[in-house]
């Protein structure tokens, strides 16, 4: 890990609980409040057996100030460490010995691609210093940091901890200042992301079905709001900026030999390409300048570094209008997801440098959107849109690596409340239905993403014994991958501490396959294949089509 | 002959429904303080006594019938109390004076004009009026329930099951409600403004305990314009985010309660989504009490300022340890416009006095017995000193019964009359998020 990430942290820190002490000495001290919990989360996973053992303990703390002047003051913070004890308790499917018999066996079988790509080499840094030092900063993690993922350089313990500090207006209106490691949340999806990406996320901890609260990784931010609240036209409107001072973080993948790792990018990161030595010395001129050890793909992590040029901000202003409630939204960030940039041996060479394949960077992306709620009468249901227009992000591409392009996304979500007596006389049911949609402006052909595509999502949640039990199914469909999840589970409240959680995570999908130019080069196989490319097509749906599961989770909250 | 006086009844209704009829200065004396002469009497009901299953028969008059019910199978024991008047705020009686006999209904139900304060008909109903219900809905729904603003901190529910008196669950709310028009009292007066959507009320619920409902919030607009439907909005923690409210979700178990939203404080719902029926005035042993005479609960978390809940006995633990007194009432039903409204008729028995509903009863769509639905009433004097002068019957204690279920909720209310615990701030969207995390 990066030493000056842990420097950069550290000091924003010390800085953000030296002014909470100092809060605290100067202001009459009120009570603090404590609650959390403790969880574990065991799931087994066909096929493979154990495939998560987490022990979570979770405290959330806050305090009221007495008012500084015009100003009311508060803290709160959230503390939470765990560990995982699949990498002990199935070591032969994870962890740092957990090697593949080819990339991508997790999810697909062979062809002409996994013959030419290595299998991903587990926790690199546990086995392999080469790929380790090129994975640098970024999808690095060793056994030790899966097992226990809050405690590293990063300060991850720290969950979110922030002062807030409002002014009453003599308007009626209110100012307010959020300060601190903090999750600022955007839009109105459930599941996928469209607004919500001030935070980025950590997928190793369960892909994409865990609460996003769960796995945002929490920034240091500062958020500055105008509460206008009713004005003569609007009658709630608030404008808000936030700027993300913290060091870029992108999101957390799942490093090769982790039980949850998105797209299975961790191992491909950590692979290598293997015969590129065998090619004649007559095509490079006289000596053939690859080793028989392969070409690592990734080459180094370009993440960028703390300047302020670096960090992020975003504008946001909300209100509700007659019967609608709407956020139009503007953001300068960082991709969160990694661009892959190609590494020519030569300039014009369509050959890759021998020592690594891709760089990794984070270009600056440039966001605009917004959001609508609507209640609609005639259905009795409510309406809820969102939007982005974005440019500078970057797509992969067979034949260059990458391309910058505008993308254009977009949600449709309906919710309904609807009594079906014959199964429950008592108590509604939530349906919701959520269609998203992604447009790329500048596609090619040889970009594995589609150029559209939509993934729809369908929540159907029950309650009974006064909601102390509540089954319901979650299912999510890529339509262009063809690939599936279907997740019921069961939840239970024995009382107001303690619950249980059965389910089961269902998904079949995978069968996309893109060709790639590098099997039709080395072996002349023009075919689709499954590696590399094909992870994007098949989706994070589709990639994980081997993990189905059995969940059983047990919480006690104090 | 006959025809004639059909005739005659038929115009004399319409007359009563739409046209203004003139009240008296003796008809608000009367509707504010129908016991400054006479306290109501009722055979066999004395002050002191108790009523339980050996002597159930003597209260048939003056209970309804699911109490009565529910005395009879011992459920309860209703203890008799002294009637006392709860004398609402006089600003309220004043602004009543001030705009009499100019409130008119008009063509269709849920419409109203001519008044922006006070009672709007405190005349007495009249049994030929045929849209006498709907205007002691009005009274209701413009009644000085919690007066121009008020706070429940903090308001226990427990989920109970009757049979076996296991508390399932314990939620604790934060509730607030703000008049945006119609304040008599607290400033600004008589309006909030800016007010752009014309809102009349606003509630807002925080639930703070136990942790799978802690930092849910829910908003209610309800608009001047009672065609309009309500705005909800709902804060789950866990998301962090708001989220409109279907209207299918008012009249829906509230967080797994026995309670709809539309439940709420008796009736919170639109009087155009009711047909309302005036029954008939009579005294009737209601749930109004002094809290500080009461033996109060012991079993429940310590308030800084001593403050002391209502105790629960009975059956399950279903019904409020307090004191019934005999009281002027309207008997009033109300039939849901919406077919498929989970309910068929709501009966509520009105507070003539303070026009509160301490008590209806819910029948579900066969038209059975569904649910009782009790709300103690503590005199403002004898509670909270805050509250002392107020002029708002206090809510202090409530239980929603459903009968079918065997299961009730029971809700302990720490009810205080205190503007600044409820600023404008907190009626909207954006409080929501802020007060989320």
């Amino acid at each position: 890990m990066s030493k000056k990430i842990t420097t950069t942290g550290t000091a924003l820190s010390l800085a953000v609980a030296a002014a909470v002490i100092g809060m605290a000495s100067s202001a009459q001290a009120n009570e603090m409040r404590w609650n959390g919990y403790v969880e574990n989360a065991t799931y087994h996973r066909e096929g493979t057996g154990l495939s998560k053992f987490r022990n979570t303990a979770q405290a959330t703390f806050s305090k009221d100030f007495d008012s500084q002047g015009d100003w009311n003051l508060s803290m709160r913070g959230v503390l939470r460490g765990s560990y995982d004890g699949v990498y002990d308790l199935n070591k032969g499917e994870f962890g740092k010995n957990a090697q593949e018999s080819y990339l991508g066996a997790n999810w697909h079988g062979q062809d002409t691609s996994t013959a030419i790509l290595a299998p991903g080499v587990p926790f690199p840094c546990e086995n392999d210093p080469t790929l380790c030092r090129n994975l640098d900063g970024y999808m690095d993690h060793k056994e030790r940091d899966a097992k226990f993922p809050e405690f590293n350089s990063k300060a991850d313990f720290l969950r979110e901890f922030y002062v807030d500090a409002v002014k009453d207006l003599d308007s009626g209106g209110q100012l307010a200042f959020r300060v601190g490691r903090q999750q600022v949340v955007w839009g109105k999806t459930d599941l996928f992301r469209v607004l919500d990406v001030l935070n980025p996320v950590d997928y190793s901890r369960h892909n994409i079905y865990d609460e996003l609260e769960d796995i945002r990784i929490p920034q240091w931010m500062i958020n500055a709001e105008w509460r206008m609240g009713p004005t003569s036209v609007f009658d709630d409107s608030n404008l808000s900026l936030v700027w993300n001072v913290d060091k870029f973080r992108p999101n957390n993948l799942g490093t090769c030999g982790q039980s949850y790792r998105i797209l299975d990018a961790g191992c491909f990161f950590s692979s290598r390409v293997m015969g590129l030595d065998q090619i004649p010395g007559a095509a490079f001129g006289g000596t053939n300048p690859y080793s028989a050890s392969g070409v690592p793909i990734i080459h180094s992590v370009d993440e960028p570094s703390w300047a302020l040029k670096n960090t992020q901000l975003g504008v946001k202003w909300e209100g509700v209008y007659k019967d609608l409630t709407f956020s139009l939204n503007a953001l300068t960030y960082r991709q969160q997801l990694p661009s892959l940039h190609f590494r020519e041996l030569a300039p014009g060479v369509p050959l890759p440098a021998t020592d690594g394949v891709f760089d990794i960077k984070f270009p600056r992306v440039n966001l605009v959107g917004g959001s609508v709620d609507y209640y609609a009468a005639g259905i009795d249901s409510i309406l809820r849109l969102e939007t982005t227009y974005t440019k500078g992000e970057e797509l992969p591409r067979d034949q260059n690596g990458h391309k910058e392009t505008d993308m254009f996304r977009y949600v449709l979500g309906v919710d309904k409340n609807q009594m079906i007596p014959w199964l429950n006389p008592r108590r509604a049911f939530l349906i919701s239905a959520q269609v998203f949609g992604e447009h790329i402006l500048d596609h090619e052909s040889d970009m594995p993403n589609f150029k559209d595509n939509w993934t729809g999502t369908l929540l159907f949640k029950g309650w009974w014994m006064n909601d102390r039990l509540s089954p319901q199914i979650v299912m999510a469909h890529d339509f262009r991958a063809d690939a599936s999840v279907f997740a019921p589970s069961v939840e239970w409240l024995a009382n107001d501490q303690l619950k249980f959680t059965l389910g089961a995570n269902i998904k079949r999908g995978g069968k996309e396959r893109f060709p790639w130019s590098v099997a039709e080069g080395l072996a002349g196989d023009s075919s689709g294949q499954t590696e590399p490319l094909a992870r994007f097509t098949n989706g994070p749906i589709g990639v994980a089509n081997k993990e189905n599961e059995i969940q059983f989770t047990v919480r006690y909250n104090f | 002959m006959f025809k004639k006086a059909l005739i005659s009844i038929a115009i004399s209704g319409l007359l009563t429904s739409t046209s203004v009829l003139a009240v008296s200065e003796q008809d608000i004396e009367n509707s504010f303080f129908p016991y400054k002469s006479s306290l109501p009497a009722a055979a066999g009901i004395q002050v002191g006594m108790v009523i339980n299953q050996s002597n159930w028969e003597v209260a048939k008059e003056v209970l309804d019938p699911a109490m009565l019910e529910q005395v009879k199978l011992g459920n309860y024991e209703i203890r008799v109390g002294e009637t006392t008047s709860f004398d609402l705020h006089p600003n309220y009686i004043q602004a009543t004076r001030e705009q009499a006999s100019q409130a008119q209904l008009g063509a269709k139900p849920g419409e109203i004009s001519g008044t922006s304060a006070g009672r709007p008909f405190p005349a007495e109903p009249s049994a030929q009026d045929p849209r006498a219900g709907e205007k002691l809905a009005w009274n209701y729904k413009y009644g000085y329930n919690w007066g121009d603003s008020a706070a429940i901190m903090p308001f226990y529910w427990k989920y109970r099951n009757m049979a076996t008196g296991q508390v399932e669950r314990t939620i604790k709310f934060n509730f607030h409600f703000l008049n945006f028009t119609r304040r008599v009292n607290q400033e600004p007066k008589p309006a909030i403004e800016p007010n752009p959507s014309e809102l009349f009320r606003a509630t807002y619920v925080q639930a703070l305990e136990p942790a799978d409902v802690r930092d849910t919030q829910l908003l209610i607009q309800r608009f001047e314009d009672d065609s309009k439907l309500d705005n909800a909005y709902l804060y789950l923690g866990f998301q962090r985010r708001v989220r409109r409210l279907s209207t299918g979700q008012v009249t829906d178990a509230f967080l797994g309660s026995d309670i709809m939203i539309e439940d709420f404080e008796g009736y919170n719902g639109r009087i155009s989504d009711m047909n309302w029926d005036y029954k008939g005035t009579r005294y009737m042993l209601m749930p109004f009490f002094n809290h500080n005479d009461l033996e109060l609960a012991t079993d429940m978390p310590a308030e800084s300022d001593g403050y002391q809940f209502v105790d629960f006995t009975g059956q399950g633990g279903c019904f409020p340890k307090i004191t019934w007194q005999l009281r002027k009432v309207y008997e009033v039903e109300a039939k849901p416009v919406d077919e498929n409204h989970p309910v068929s008729r709501r009966v509520h028995y009105m507070d003539a006095q303070t026009f509160t509903i301490p008590r209806t009863n819910v029948y579900d769509r066969s038209g059975n017995l569904w649910k009782a639905w009790v709300i103690g009433q503590a005199h403002p004097d004898h509670h909270l000193p805050i509250n002392k002068g107020s002029g708002v019957a206090i809510d202090d204690a409530f239980t929603m019964i459903d009968v079918q279920a065997q299961h009730c909720t029971t809700g302990q209310f720490k009810g205080i009359v205190d503007p600044s615990l409820t600023p404008p701030s907190k009626m909207n969207v954006q409080n929501l998020r802020a007060s989320g995390r």
